[in-house]
Parts: C-alpha cells; structure tokens; sequence
C-alpha cells in the first residue's frame, strides 16, 4: 500500500511532491502525538465537557437528570456554605503557601551542596513527599489524638499546656497541626525544583559579586533570587493550585471541624455530590473553582513573568 | 453438538418445570453492605441449599459506598434485582423512582402483621410499600459491671433515668486511673441519631414529624437532653477524645474496659462477647427524662429494583428468610429478627442480653425523613453541628444551636421537597 503511494508520489511534478512530503511529514507527526492527544481526550476533555453538561442539569446521584439551564449557576451565587468553604481554602492556601515555598527554599538552600551528608539530608527531606495524602493524614490524625497520641501527651510534659488538651476540638491548633503536617509532607518536593534553579546559577557569578564586597543577604536578594524566578514560578503555580484543591487531610484529620469551619472548597464540593446526591449542582461548583484556578494561575505567571521574553 | 446441547438444555427445563410446577428456577442477583457481612452469606447459602427452584447470588458492597454504586449501576442498567439496604434510605431511594412498588407481595404475606413496623414505617412511601424489614439493630445502654462494683453499685443494676445515669456515671468516674463515667462519639452524626435521639423519644419529644416535612427539634425535650450531656462533659465524666471522634471510637472506647457507661447497639453484644469474652457487662434500655425507654430500630430494608423479573425467586427467598429458621439463623450471626412471632424461638439459647436488645427493637422508632443523609449522617450536616456545638459549649450555647440546627433542618428538607 505505501509502495503504491510512494511510486504516485514519485510521478507527480516536483512542487507538489514536496508539498505532500511535507504534509505527510505533518501527518507522521500527527501519528506520534495522537496517543498523547488521545489521552487528553479521553481523560481530559471529554470530562471536562460532562462537567459541563451535568452542571445544566438537576441531577441527582438516583433517578433522571433534568435540564435546568443556568439555575445551578444562579443558586450557587447565593450559597453562603461555598463562599465560606472559598474563604477559607484561600486562608489556608495563604498560609500553606508561604510555609511550603518558605521551607522549601531554607531547605534548597542548604541542601544544594555536594557530598554525602548533604544526599543524606536531601533524601530525609523529599520522603515524606512519597507518602500519600491519606496515609499521611491518618498518622498526623493519631499522633494528634487526645486520649492515645502523641501530642497532645507532649504538649502537656513539655508545660506547654495545662493537662492534656484536645488540639483538633478548636479551630487555631487544629488548623495549624494540619498546616504543619502539609509543610512536612510537600516542603520536600518543593526544595526539589528550587534547587534545580539554584544549581543552575553558575559558582562565577556569587564569586564575583563576594569579591566586590556583596555581603550574603545582598548576594541572595540580587543575584539568586532573580535567577530562580522560573522554577519559583513554577513552584508558586503548583502549590497555590495544589492548596486550593485540598480535601484530604481536612476531610480525614479534623471531618470539616471544628464546627464545619476546615470545609474546604473541594470538601464542599464533594460533600454536595456524594453526601446530598446533588451531581449537577457540584459539577457546577467544581466549573466555577476551575475558573478561579486559572485565573489565579495567569495572574501568577504574569507577575513572575520574564521582563527580557516579554519585550 | 449445538443441538445436542439445545436438546439437553431443553429436556433439563422440562425436568425442572416438572418439579416446581408454575414457578421458573431462576437466579437472582442481591447486594448487601459490609456491615451484614456476617450473616448474609449464610443466610443466602442456606437459602440455596433448602430447595432447588430458586438461586440468589450474593454481592457484598463496602458498607460507604452503597448507594453510589447502586447509583451507578442502575444508571447503567445493571441493578441488581435486590439491595439490603440501611432502612433510613427507603424513603429517597422510593422517592427517587428506582424501586418496584412490592405491597402486593407485602400484604400478601400470612405474618405480614407480625413484621417489625419500624421497618415498615420507613418502607413506606406515598403509602406503597417499598421496603420490608431484614435486618434489625436497635440502641441501649451498656455498663461495666466489674467498674460498677468497684465504685461500690450494684452490679446487676443498670440506671432507669438520666439522673442515675449521671450518678452512676459519677461514682464510676471517681475511681480515677484513666476510668471514665461516660462516653459517646461527639461528633459523629449516625452515632448520635442512632443513640441519643432515644433519650428524647422516651422523654416524649421527636425529632421529625411523621412524614418528614417539618424538623421539630426545637423542643425543651432536646434541650434537656443537650443539657444532660453538656453537664456530663463539663465534670470531666467523658473523656476528652469524644469531642472529636467522629465514630471510630464508638465501640471501641467501651470495649477498653475504662468507661462506666455508654450508649451502643445490639450489635456490641455480638462484638463484645466475641472480641472481648473477659469484659463484664449489662444491657440495658435508654431511658427517658425520668424514666420510660426508647430505641432507635435500625438494620436494613429488603428492595427489589424497579423492572425485575425475578419476583418468583425473590419472594422465595424472603419466605425463607422470615422462616424460624431464617430468623434463627440471622440472630445467631448478628441481626435481631424481625419477625415479632417467632423472635422468642429464634432467640432461644442465645445471649439473655439479646433478649433485652429485642425488646428494645420492639419498641423502637426510625426517624423518616428523604434526605436523612443530608441532614443527620453528613459530618458536616446541621444534626452534628447542633449536637457539637451544644455537647462542649456552655449553657448559654444550647438555646441558640437548636434554633440554627432547627432553621438549618428545616431549610434542607424544604430545598428537598
């Protein structure tokens, strides 16, 4: 069959023949990328576009979807529970935020040199990233539990509290001992792409500038800092999505508590699908998070965009 | 060789046609939660071993993910003909449509009237019936008797009211060396519906009206009750873990040996004999204000599937189980039977602390309600945000918690509806 092609090909005048190899040069390519695309497809796309559809429908988890436009869209601007639930996932984005990128960093800085202490400490610090969420979440969910973990023992041997306190029944320390386990668990993965910016910085450039009397902080401020602008985008990026997709820890360690104040946008979401049956309202909630991710994604990367590729 | 096997095939359906005259031997397809895990195989192979007209095929589902894999297996036309199913869900899963209208069956069986009516009161829909009882696990009080005799009470007595609840609680709570008086699961909301709702029942207080549409939580009965609890956790009489223990210590917290009393189910007798054979206790009923009991009747409704054809082998198959040796078999492995004539007999020999339990489902109530789930099971739902915020508030705490829960209720079930 590509004999007979190519013989056909080969007959016809010159410009034609390089149009066509170049189109069948396009369409090989189109032949390497359709498993990818396909996967886009199948896995992306198509879900996303039932998202949609479902979010124009009454439909509930037993009995038959009904069509009712825009009205999931207008209820949901009415619904206090989601713009608390935001509200809150955007508080604990803030803080997780600047706990993740802040440790990473401390972390990257001093764990970017060589030698086998410095592998040693690297790979201490990246193994909480390899546990899941949940597994995670049930040991921080032990280690806090009053009447047999660890915790709340030590707070109380260390004076630190007044006999033994249950630190998940009020909302600062039990937000705080999840915020902590969040910084344990990810820091590392963070520290991993900032010191591949921070080790891409040549040696000359620190040298120089100590030889002309920078002291460290100005070195840091005027030369590392700028240097790893992409791979601290990057990691801005993931992490800000990353916290405000957050469910596990707070739907395993605190259930939403205390008094539903740790409801976290995706809990919410999951809870309007999966505890009310109400799919179409969730997957009109889940739209109007995608919305706000993105939104938060351009403006990120436009505030840490590179000034020479804009111009 | 095709026609052969057609022929064989055929004299094989004659053979059996011959045997169960009218009736077609067919399999039907029947799922059940984790939770029955116990019983229900036995029951179904026994079913299967008794006679040869009919076969039921067993699926058990984890007990959490029930109702969305039914969900999705209706969607996709892949139901299975019958579902074992948490009885507080007949009523949305009846409202929704995707169960078969069985009253005719109901009615027509000869000990129709004998059948659990707690069961019944929520297998009832737009009055059809929809669901009729299985299993049973009704709610009652448990004391330590070993810690009750060292606080110096009698052993073999267990509290009638709340105030000797407190009492009790109270002496048993002063022998100190991490012994407790009391516990319950604080922020859990199955926990509490299923055992703290009984302590207002049996003060003459509900929590729903008879057909759902209005929350009527609101009541000095609730207050009281929430009073009760808060007072107990204010002393230092429950422990500290209670506050957030969404349920995973509900059992478990008695079965340590180190609390004096607390509310549970039927199903601990089984659990604690079998697990914990050394720990002594009693069984007893949740008691009122001052005096008088309740209980929650909970277990499962038996459903068929909207459109099956297997209403033959199904109606077999619950002839057999409501059979004294269906009911014999479900209490040996876990379940209260639920069929009241033949309770004592299939009780017989067990557990005397069975009886009480029994009893206890005698005179239970369901809460009925089509969107229980929104409204009491949810961990972040109005029931257990009320409960929680009045259980470790203050008492200036309860007045405005009933009234959020019961504007929160009200506005869930009118959005429903």
């Amino acid at each position: 069959m590509s004999a007979i092609t190519g013989q056909a090909l080969a007959a016809r005048p010159a410009v034609s023949s390089r149009r066509s190899r170049r189109r069948r040069r396009d369409l090989a390519g189109l032949l390497y990328v359709a498993p990818a695309l396909a996967l886009v497809l199948v896995f992306f796309v198509l879900p996303l576009g039932t998202t949609v559809w479902m979010s124009l429908h009454n439909w509930p988890l037993l009995g038959l979807p009904r069509w009712i436009g825009l009205a999931n869209y207008k209820a949901l601007w009415n619904d206090k529970a989601f713009w608390r639930a935001l509200g809150f996932t955007s508080y604990y984005t803030l803080f997780a935020t600047i706990g993740l990128l802040g440790t990473g960093l401390a972390l990257a800085l001093f764990a970017q040199g060589t030698g086998r202490a410095v592998a040693l400490y690297r790979t201490a610090f990246f193994l909480p990233v390899v546990i899941g969420f949940a597994s995670a979440s049930l040991l921080w969910a032990w280690l806090a539990n009053v009447d047999s973990g660890l915790f709340p023992a030590l707070f109380e041997a260390l004076g630190l509290t007044s006999g033994r306190v249950n630190i998940l029944a009020t909302f600062d320390p039990a937000f705080w001992s999840v915020t902590v386990m969040v910084v344990w668990k990810m820091a590392g993965f963070y520290m991993v792409i900032l010191m591949s910016g921070l080790q891409s910085i040549p040696a000359d450039y620190t040298e120089a500038a100590r030889i002309d009397g920078a002291s460290a902080l100005q070195r840091f401020r005027h030369i590392t800092l700028p240097l790893i602008r992409r791979p601290f985008a990057l990691a801005l990026v993931l992490c800000v999505s990353g916290s405000m997709l957050a469910f596990d820890q707070f739907y395993i360690i605190l259930a939403g508590g205390p008094q539903n104040q740790t409801v976290t946008a995706v809990y919410w979401i999951f809870n309007t699908s999966f505890v009310s049956f109400r799919l179409g309202y969730g997957a009109a909630l889940s739209m109007v998070l995608l919305v706000i991710l993105v939104a938060l994604s351009v403006v990120q990367m436009w505030l840490l965009r590179d000034k020479e590729e804009a111009r | 060789m095709i026609i052969r096997h057609f022929a064989r095939l055929g004299a094989l359906a004659a053979a059996v046609s011959a045997f169960a005259p009218g009736a077609q031997a067919d399999t039907f397809t029947l799922w059940a939660r984790a939770d029955s895990s116990t019983f229900m195989p036995k029951l179904v192979d026994a079913f299967n071993a008794s006679q040869s007209g009919h076969k039921a095929e067993l699926q058990i589902v984890p007990t959490n993910e029930l109702v969305q894999k039914y969900a999705v297996a209706a969607a996709g036309g892949t139901a299975p003909d019958a579902l074992s199913l948490d009885l507080i869900y007949t009523p949305s899963f009846a409202a929704s449509g995707q169960l078969q209208d069985i009253t005719d069956l109901a009615k027509s069986l000869p000990y129709f009237d004998q059948l659990s009516k707690a069961h019944l009161s929520v297998g009832t829909y737009g009055d059809r019936i929809y669901g009729l009882p299985f299993s049973a696990d009704s709610s009652v009080l448990v004391w330590n008797k070993t810690l009750f005799r060292e606080a110096g009470l009698d052993p073999d007595k267990g509290p009638t009211t709340w105030a000797e609840i407190r009492a009790d609680a109270e002496k048993v709570d002063a022998l100190g060396n991490g012994v407790d008086g009391f516990y319950f699961s604080g922020n859990c909301g199955g926990c509490n519906i299923f055992t703290f709702t009984p302590l207002i029942w049996a003060s003459g207080g509900d929590i729903f009206n008879a057909d759902g549409t209005e929350a009527t939580i609101d009541t000095p009965q609730m207050r009281d009750a929430l009073a009760f609890y808060q007072g107990m956790v204010k002393d230092g009489l429950v422990p500290a873990g209670s506050q957030t223990d969404t349920g995973s210590n509900f059992f478990a917290a008695f079965a340590t040996g180190k609390i004096g009393i607390s509310p549970s189910g039927a199903f601990a007798i089984g659990a604690l004999n079998e697990q914990f054979p050394d720990l002594e206790y009693g069984v007893t009923f949740l008691p009122g204000k001052d005096g008088g009991s309740s209980s929650f009747a909970g277990g499962d409704n038996f459903v068929v599937s909207n459109g099956t054809d297997k209403m033959e082998a199904i109606k077999a198959f619950l002839d057999y189980a409501y059979s004294p040796e269906g009911q014999t078999l479900l209490a040996r492995n876990g379940s209260l039977p639920v069929r009241a004539d033949v309770a004592k007999e299939a009780l017989a020999g067990l557990d005397e602390r069975y009886l009480i339990a029994a009893e206890a489902m005698a005179n239970g109530k369901t809460p009925y309600s089509v969107v229980f789930n929104d409204l009491i099971n949810s961990a972040n739902g109005p029931w257990i945000s009320m409960l929680n915020k009045a259980f470790f508030g203050d008492e200036a705490s309860i007045g405005p918690a009933v009234e959020e829960g019961q504007a929160a209720m009200q506005s869930i079930i009118d959005t429903a509806g």
